[in-house]
């Protein structure tokens, strides 16, 4: 019964409307687009999408304690090292094989099995560590063109990357909800104005803006000023992808008898809006966030290419992996360089897989 | 000449080294006439007008399509008799009277006189046309006289006897009166030969001449049947009957092709992190990969020491001190310095001047020991201490002794030099934050004044420092740590004023090395700019390539000589 704009399902529940506008409503009927996956496997893609994100967040959380480096910490014979792979053997402690330099500006190394090196537990406050961590360091992804543990700022990259994606992204839904909503439920001038300054900053050259905003602002920036920086332009960017879908439904939505009938029953502008309207576009804006954190994740890289991201040593996964795009080699020979692009994929697949379960695909027709 | 600009074209190419200076010479087996090979740059001509631009590929199509009066040779740095076939120098020291080829013609078959040569000047010197050699061809920031003498004979004075004296002419395409002097009366040369300009209308004396321009891919050159320049067995030159460039901006995909054997050489030498791919090329047979050594200039690490740049600031006490300067040359470990930024294909330096630059290197150059607990000496005396024993400095007033460095983000040979410098004077106690912004924004910075310690390539185009007063001279807009002074800041910038005036109008060799000497005495006990270590040069070229003279030349490092390129028979 509704005229459709954006393919998107109905509210899930209307608050002091039990039943009264939904019994109206026909049932949905769902495309043979990407769709929830029934019984068993709805419950395992899900549990694989939340498992996924949880490792990630909890490796974020605890890379002080995981980490068997600091983000910093450089091994300046070890440039470009191969990872070190832990041996577990029943006669003795787990132990790795250190790397020694065999061509310093080919890059090559041979393994010195030799001499085991056991592994040290729980010392130096991290859970695990090389029992010569000058000799053989412990390097689980190998080591950068710098020398620094890889595996380590891969973690400490995490606890950046994931937290900035993070409230970049709450901070796009909550300007873009907001905008969208009012734009959609009040319409007129106020809608016009919104949405043509959704336009305005869609069609922005963000690049430029960066780098006349770089231009303007002191040389160096403490990384919590950067951090702040970056989640205000990346909510800012991110805001108007929401609003526009927000926009569209809740200009559908609100015309539906439901939402009528609250109305009628005097429930006032801001509470049908944010209680009974805006749930209609819960599953799209899911949608848009697991499409805007991996994005938020790759413009900091792009941002810290003209300066306006993090400052070197502080990780993130963007700038490891911009860091690894300046050597040829990196896909023959040193491709434990793009473990933050392979982390990046984990969590967009996690996140896609935890909505998707969550019904954000879920769609309407008629 | 040194100029801002000529950093401007440097901070395009994203990891070069040096400029000209001594190189091996490929193996030259049998030349055969003909053929065509395949060469790439990272960008498109901003014009075909020399005059009015100097980056890279503009640069190389002028050493393609046009010929100057000399030539200086990339390999040996000896002046060569190009277009002019001799001259002498009249008893004042500062005329030259230069005698012409006789019966060349210009790529459209209009013969070549003196007149040109005249016109080339007044090109360059035009105000209206406001070209970027009109510095490069001033001796003492004053301009040369030029007439013609006769058709074949045109007679050169300098303001004064200028010790580099023809070695200037380099800087000097001759261009086509005949074409270009309507643009010239009319004020409006710099618009000529822009990009829109038919191929046919771009008339040189180079060995090749322009066919085809396809915007944002490519530039086809053929050889100019009317060259000038005759090989050893007395047939004509270029051998190469074609040269196509390619633009490629990546310098990955430029390996790449060059490795998969689709371009023949690339702009700029082998970067570090890709010598073993190049290396692997080679073992295969598909490249040649050769070791030029040591670049003639190492990256430059200096301070903002203009006066009042810190005012207001607590740090104006020591930022701008001798002794932070001496103690940072202690404290940084150069062969650690080597390792990390040129994987070990890096020699340790302590001076502008380097040894690869035989002709006047300093040998008394002493080599700075690397001395953290003597650097932390020094920055003790400069009143720089751990005042509360958290293993930093602070400064008197109790405030952290900290300082930026400004690089170039992008290019890993900055980046990485400026972290290592970060890191080894972080285990003597001062901290240093790194700011990686992009070329456009360093440069800005730089010449605006807006920095505190800036680490980036300094690239002369000329190894005879007389060439270079810009650098040298504290009146010179390239005196990198304090530009334009208008009177000495310091004496010992006057003492080096005085030194270059004698070192430039000294006709002795001996001289002149003893005052460049005393020169680069006095820039090392004061360090305003510290050396850490200087690349080795690699460059690859396709296995097909003979007679190649690879050259510590930036911009060309190979086809600064395109005209003797040949391609083996297939």
């Amino acid at each position: 019964m509704s005229t459709d704009i954006t393919g998107l399902k109905g509210p899930r529940h209307i608050a002091g409307l039990k039943g009264a506008g939904r019994a109206e409503q026909a049932p949905p009927l769902r495309t043979a687009g990407p769709g929830p996956i029934k019984g068993a496997g709805r419950f395992s893609s899900r549990s694989i999408g939340v498992v996924i994100v949880a490792v990630w967040a909890l490796a974020a959380v605890a890379a002080p304690v995981v980490a068997p480096h600091a983000v910093d910490d450089r091994f300046p014979g070890l440039l470009n090292s191969p990872p070190t792979v832990p041996h577990v053997s029943f006669v003795q402690r787990p132990y790795i094989y250190r790397w020694m330099l065999v061509n310093q500006l080919e890059q090559r190394y041979e393994i010195d099995r030799g001499r085991p090196v056991p592994l040290r537990w729980f010392s130096g406050g991290t859970l695990v560590q090389s029992s010569d961590e000058a000799r053989a360091p412990l390097l689980l992804f190998g080591t950068d063109s710098y020398g620094r543990d890889v595996f380590s700022r891969l973690l400490y990259g995490a606890r950046m990357s994931l937290s900035l994606a993070l409230v970049s992204a709450v901070g796009a839904m909550l300007v873009g909800m907001a905008a969208g909503g009012l734009a959609g439920y009040v319409g007129g001038a106020l809608d016009e104005a919104l949405m043509r300054t959704s336009d305005f900053v869609m069609v922005l050259p963000a690049m430029y803006v960066a780098l006349a905003l770089r231009a303007v602002l002191p040389l160096v920036l403490a990384p919590r000023v950067v951090f702040a920086l970056l989640a205000g332009i990346f909510a800012l960017v991110g805001a108007p992808f929401i609003a526009r879908g927000v926009r569209a439904i809740v200009r559908s939505e609100r015309r539906l008898d439901y939402a009528v009938a609250a109305e009628a029953l005097g429930a006032s502008a801001a509470r049908v809006l944010v209680r009974h309207v805006l749930p209609a576009a819960g599953g799209f804006v899911a949608t848009e966030l697991a499409m805007l954190i991996p994005a938020f994740i790759v413009a900091e890289a792009t941002l810290s290419y003209v300066g306006l991201g993090f400052p070197d040593p502080i990780a993130s996964w963007g700038t490891m992996l911009h860091d690894a795009s300046t050597n040829i080699r990196v896909f023959a020979d040193f491709p434990w360089l793009l473990s933050p692009a392979a982390a990046i994929f984990l969590v967009v697949l996690g996140l896609n897989l935890a909505i998707e379960d969550a019904g954000g695909y879920e769609r309407t027709l008629g | 000449m040194l100029a801002v600009a000529a950093l401007l074209a440097a901070a395009c190419r994203t990891d070069t080294g040096s400029t000209s200076g001594a190189a091996g010479k490929s193996v030259s087996t049998s030349i055969v006439r003909g053929g065509e090979i395949v060469a790439s740059v990272r960008s498109e001509p901003r014009t075909f007008n020399r005059l009015t631009a100097r980056d890279t590929t503009t640069d190389l199509v002028s050493e393609l399509t046009q010929a100057k009066l000399v030539r200086i040779n990339k390999v040996t740095q000896a002046v060569e008799p190009w277009l002019a076939e001799s001259w002498t120098l009249a008893a004042d020291r500062r005329t030259y009277t230069i005698r012409l080829r006789q019966n060349l013609t210009f790529s459209d078959g209009h013969p070549f006189t003196a007149d040109d040569v005249v016109f080339a000047f007044a090109a360059v010197y035009d105000e209206k046309t406001g070209s970027i050699l009109a510095d490069s061809l001033k001796a003492g920031g004053k301009t040369l006289t030029v007439s013609a003498s006769d058709p074949q004979t045109v007679v050169v004075t300098f303001p004064f006897a200028f010790a580099p004296g023809v070695r200037l002419l380099e800087n000097l395409p001759i261009l086509p009166r005949h074409k270009l002097e309507p643009a010239l009366k009319a004020g409006k040369l710099a618009d000529a030969w822009g990009l829109s300009t038919p191929p046919s209308e771009v008339v040189g004396m180079g060995p090749f001449v322009l066919r085809e321009y396809t915007p944002g891919q490519r530039l086809r050159f053929e050889r100019n049947p009317r060259y000038w320049r005759r090989a050893p067995d007395g047939g004509p030159l270029p051998y190469l009957d074609r040269v196509t460039v390619d633009v490629i901006p990546d310098q990955n995909a430029e390996l790449l092709r060059l490795e998969s054997g689709q371009i023949d050489t690339m702009s700029g030498e082998v970067v570090p992190e890709s010598y073993a791919t190049m290396k692997r090329a080679a073992g295969e047979g598909r490249v040649q990969l050769l070791d030029l050594g040591p670049v003639l200039w190492a990256d430059s690490f200096w301070f903002n020491l203009k006066p009042g740049a810190f005012a207001g600031d607590a740090r104006a006490a020591w930022l701008q001190r001798d002794e932070l300067r001496r103690a940072i040359s202690m404290a940084v470990d150069r062969k650690a310095f080597a390792d990390a930024v040129f994987l070990g294909a890096g020699e340790p330096v302590y001076s502008f001047v380097t040894p690869a630059n035989k002709e006047w290197y300093w040998t008394g150059t002493p080599a700075t020991p690397h001395d953290p607990a003597g650097a932390k000496a020094l920055l003790a005396s400069i009143g720089l201490t751990d005042r509360n024993g958290d293993g930093l400095m602070e400064d008197a007033s109790g405030q952290p002794a900290r300082f930026s460095i400004v690089t170039q983000k992008g290019r890993p040979r900055l980046e990485r030099g400026a972290a290592v410098v970060r890191d080894e004077l972080k285990k003597i106690g001062l901290t240093v934050d790194v700011a990686l912004l992009d070329a456009n924004a360093v440069i800005e910075r730089l010449v605006s004044g807006r920095y505190e310690a800036a680490m980036y390539p300094i690239l002369p185009t000329d190894t005879d420092p007389g060439t270079n007063p810009d650098f040298w001279f504290s009146s010179g807009s390239f005196h990198l740590w304090n530009m334009s002074q208008p009177k000495p800041a310091t004496d010992w910038e006057r003492r080096i004023d005085e030194l270059m005036a004698q070192q430039i109008g000294s006709a002795d060799y001996a001289e002149r090395k003893r005052l460049f000497d005393e020169v680069q005495q006095i820039l090392y006990e004061h360090q305003p700019v510290v050396y850490f270590a200087a690349q080795k040069w690699y460059v690859a070229v396709s296995s097909r390539l003979v007679n190649v003279a690879p050259a510590l030349y930036q911009p060309l490092p190979v086809l600064w000589a395109a005209d003797t390129i040949a391609v083996r028979p297939r």
